[in-house]
C-alpha cells in the first residue's frame, strides 16, 4: 500500500470521526432538551379525575350523552374534569392535542379552585375548517412549574373516525 | 504484476457468518414483531406486517438468488436470474396488494394509493439514476442499486413498524405532550429507522464485498436504501394526509404538499443523506486495515445518520413558519438550514472519495499498462482515468458506428476499470479472490478489445 493512499484514507476516516463527534454533540443536546422538558423527580402523586369525554353542544356549551372514546368526524366533543380531585396548591391546566401534536383546546393554567367553573374542555375545530381533523386525540391534565408542563395528572385518548 | 494477494482470507467465512446472523436476526425480528403487532395492537399496520411476511420472504429469497447468480457460469446464471426475477416480482406484487388492501386503501382508497405510488415513481427513479451516476469512475451494477432500494422500501419499513409502534404508544402514555414527547419520538425515528436501513447497507457489504469497493460505493448504496425507504414513506404520508383533509376539500393539495416536501425538496436531503452516511462509514471501513478502526468507522456512520435524522425530527417544528406568502421561502430555508449541513458534509466526503478512487485507479491503470500485457495500452490511460474522456470516446464510437459500437466501447471501458479496481484492492490486500481472477479479467478485456471496432 502506498503511503499517500493510506494518508488519503486516513483523511476520510478522520473526517468521518469529526462528523460523528458533531453528531454525538447533537444527540447530547437532544438528551438535555428531553431532560429539560421532561424533568426527573417531578411526580407529586396527585391524580386528576377525568370524568369522561362526551359529545359537546357548542351552542349551549354543555355536554350530551355518555362517556365515549370514539367520535364521528362531524361530531364535536369535550372532556369533563373534576378539578376538586386535585390539591389546591398546584398550578394546572387541561389541554387537547390532535394526532399531529397540535394544541386543539385548553383550559387554564390556574389553581384547581380557579378552574372549578371550567370543568368542560371542548376540542376546537381548526380555523377555516368545518370539522375536527380525524385521528387520535390526547387529553391531558398537567401540572405546571414556571409555566412549563412538568407532570401529567390525568390522560385520556379519543379516536375521531375518518368518515 | 502484483504477486501478493490475500486469497485465503480468514475474514471471509466470518463475514458470511455475520451476514447470516444479521439476516436471521432480521427474519426473527420481522416474524415476532408482525405477530405481536397483530395480536396486541390489531391495528392496520399490524395486519399489514403480518400478511406482508410472505412478500418479505419472497423478496429475501429472490435477492439471495439474484446476488448469487453472478457467481455462476452464463447458462446457470440465466436460469437463476429468471427465478430471482419471478420471486422478486411476486413479492413486490404481493406486498403492493397487502399495502393497498390493508393500509392505503383503508385511509384513502386504492385509486389515491395508486396515484400517490405513481407520482413518487419518476422522482425516486430520477434520484436513483443521479445517485448511481455519482460514482464517476466505477458505477455500481443496477441490480444491486435496485436491491438496495427495494430493501429500504420493503424490509426496512417493515422492520420499524413494531418498534416504532411500541415506543410511540409507550411515550404517549408516559410523557408530557409537547417538546419532551416530540424529542423522544425524534430519538425513536432517528435510531430505529437508521438502524433498520443501515442493516441493509451492512448486509450488502458483507455479502457483496466485491461490488462494494470504497466510500463512494457506500454512499451510493446507502443513498439507494434511503431513497427506497423515502418512496414508501412518501406514499404512506400522502395517502394518510389525503384521507384527513379530503372531507374539507383539501385532500389533493395536502397530498401534493407532502409529495413536494418528500419527493422534490427532501428527495436528496432526508433519508438519502442519512443512510448515505451509514454507507460512507461502511465504505471507509471496507478499506481500513484494522478491525478496531473498521468498527469505529461503521459506528461513526450510524451516529451521523441518527443525529441528522434526529435533528430534523426534533427541531424542524421549532423553525418559525408563518401563514404569510413567505411560507414557501421559509419551508425551503428550513430544509436548507437543518438538513443542508449534513448533505454538504456528505458531498464533501463524496468528492474526496471520488478523487481518492480516481487517483488510485489512474495509478493502477499506469501500472497495468506498463506490464505490456495488452489489457490496457499506455495511450488509453489518460482516457480511462477521465470520465469526460471516456464519454468522448464512447460518443466518438456512436457517431462513427452507431449504438452497438457505443455499448461495445462502454463494456470495454468498464472491464478495464474493473481490472484496475481489482489491482487496487489486491495491492491493498483487500481481496479474497486468487490471482487467477485478475488474469481472467485481463483476458476478458483482451477479448472485448477484439470485438470493439477500431476507433
Amino acid at each position: 500500500m502506498s503511503t499517500s493512499s493510506y494518508d488519503q484514507l486516513r483523511v476520510l476516516y478522520r473526517t468521518l470521526l469529526v462528523f460523528a463527534t458533531v453528531g454525538a454533540v447533537i444527540l447530547a443536546i437532544g438528551l438535555v432538551q428531553f431532560a429539560y422538558f421532561e424533568p426527573f423527580g417531578e411526580a407529586t402523586g396527585a391524580k386528576a379525575t377525568i370524568v369522561g369525554v362526551y359529545e359537546f353542544n357548542s351552542t349551549t356549551g354543555q355536554i350530551v350523552g355518555s362517556d365515549r372514546s370514539e367520535f364521528p368526524r362531524e361530531g364535536e366533543f369535550a372532556a369533563k374534569v373534576d378539578w376538586t380531585s386535585l390539591p389546591s396548591n398546584l398550578v394546572v391546566d387541561a389541554r387537547w392535542y390532535d394526532s399531529f401534536g397540535t394544541l386543539r383546546g385548553q383550559v387554564g393554567p390556574g389553581s384547581p379552585a380557579d378552574l372549578v367553573d371550567k370543568s368542560i374542555v371542548p376540542v376546537l375545530v381548526p380555523e377555516g375548517y368545518h370539522y375536527v381533523l380525524p385521528g387520535r386525540y390526547t387529553f391531558v391534565v398537567e401540572r405546571l412549574r414556571n409555566d412549563l408542563p412538568v407532570e401529567v395528572l390525568g390522560r385520556r385518548f379519543v379516536r375521531v373516525d375518518r368518515t | 504484476m502484483i504477486a501478493s494477494a490475500n486469497p485465503q482470507s480468514r475474514l471471509r467465512p466470518g463475514r458470511y457468518r455475520i451476514a447470516l446472523a444479521i439476516a436471521a436476526l432480521i427474519v426473527v425480528a420481522l416474524v415476532v414483531s408482525s405477530i405481536l403487532n397483530y395480536v396486541y395492537l390489531d391495528t392496520i399496520p399490524g395486519r399489514t406486517s403480518l400478511y406482508g411476511l410472505l412478500a418479505v420472504a419472497l423478496i429475501a429469497l429472490g435477492t439471495f438468488i439474484l446476488v448469487n447468480a453472478y457467481n455462476r457460469d452464463t447458462a446457470a446464471r440465466r436460469k437463476q436470474l429468471i427465478r430471482a426475477a419471478v420471486l422478486i416480482g411476486l413479492g413486490v406484487l404481493l406486498w403492493l396488494l397487502v399495502i393497498d388492501v390493508f393500509l392505503f386503501t383503508q385511509s384513502a382508497g386504492p385509486g389515491v394509493a395508486a396515484v400517490c405510488a405513481l407520482a413518487c415513481l419518476p422522482t425516486t427513479a430520477f434520484a436513483l439514476v443521479v445517485v448511481r451516476r455519482m460514482d464517476r469512475n466505477h458505477k455500481e451494477p443496477w441490480r444491486l442499486v435496485l436491491v438496495a432500494a427495494a430493501w429500504g422500501a420493503i424490509v426496512a419499513t417493515s422492520l420499524v413498524v413494531w418498534g416504532e409502534t411500541v415506543w410511540e404508544q409507550g411515550a404517549q402514555h408516559a410523557l408530557v405532550p409537547g417538546p419532551g414527547l416530540d424529542t423522544s419520538l425524534a430519538f425513536m425515528a432517528g435510531s430505529l429507522e437508521e438502524l433498520s436501513k443501515g442493516l441493509a447497507v451492512l448486509l450488502l457489504f458483507l455479502v457483496m464485498r466485491d461490488e462494494f469497493d470504497d466510500v463512494v460505493d457506500g454512499i451510493v448504496y446507502g443513498a439507494a436504501v434511503g431513497l427506497g425507504f423515502n418512496y414508501l414513506e412518501s406514499i404512506s404520508y400522502m395517502t394518510n394526509i389525503y384521507s384527513i383533509f379530503a372531507p374539507e376539500g383539501a385532500g389533493g393539495v395536502a397530498a401534493g404538499v407532502q409529495w413536494y416536501a418528500r419527493q422534490v425538496l427532501g428527495l436528496f436531503f432526508g433519508h438519502a443523506t442519512y443512510t448515505a452516511f451509514i454507507g460512507a462509514g461502511v465504505g471507509i471501513a471496507r478499506q481500513l486495515p484494522h478491525m478496531r478502526q473498521k468498527v469505529i468507522a461503521i459506528v461513526a456512520g450510524f451516529i451521523v445518520a441518527i443525529a441528522g435524522h434526529f435533528a430534523w425530527d426534533a427541531w424542524a417544528a421549532l423553525f418559525p413558519i408563518d401563514t404569510t406568502v413567505f411560507v414557501i421561502v421559509e419551508i425551503h430555508l428550513r430544509t436548507l438550514i437543518l438538513e443542508g449541513p449534513f448533505t454538504a458534509a456528505l458531498i464533501a466526503l463524496l468528492i474526496f472519495g471520488i478523487r481518492y478512487e480516481g487517483q488510485n485507479l489512474r495509478e493502477q491503470l499506469q501500472k497495468e499498462a506498463s506490464t505490456g500485457q495488452g489489457a490496457i495500452l499506455p495511450e488509453e490511460v489518460q482516457i480511462l482515468a477521465s470520465p469526460w474522456q471516456r464519454l468522448r470516446q464512447r460518443l466518438h464510437a456512436l457517431s462513427r458506428q452507431g449504438f452497438r459500437a457505443y455499448f461495445k466501447v462502454s463494456r470495454l471501458q468498464t472491464a478495464q476499470l474493473d481490472l484496475a479496481m481489482e489491482r487496487w484492492h489486491r495491492e491493498r490486500k483487500e481481496i479474497d479472490t486468487p490471482l487467477e481472477a485478475e488474469q481472467h479479467l485481463r483476458e476478458r478485456v483482451i477479448q472485448l478489445r477484439h470485438w470493439v471496432p477500431a476507433a
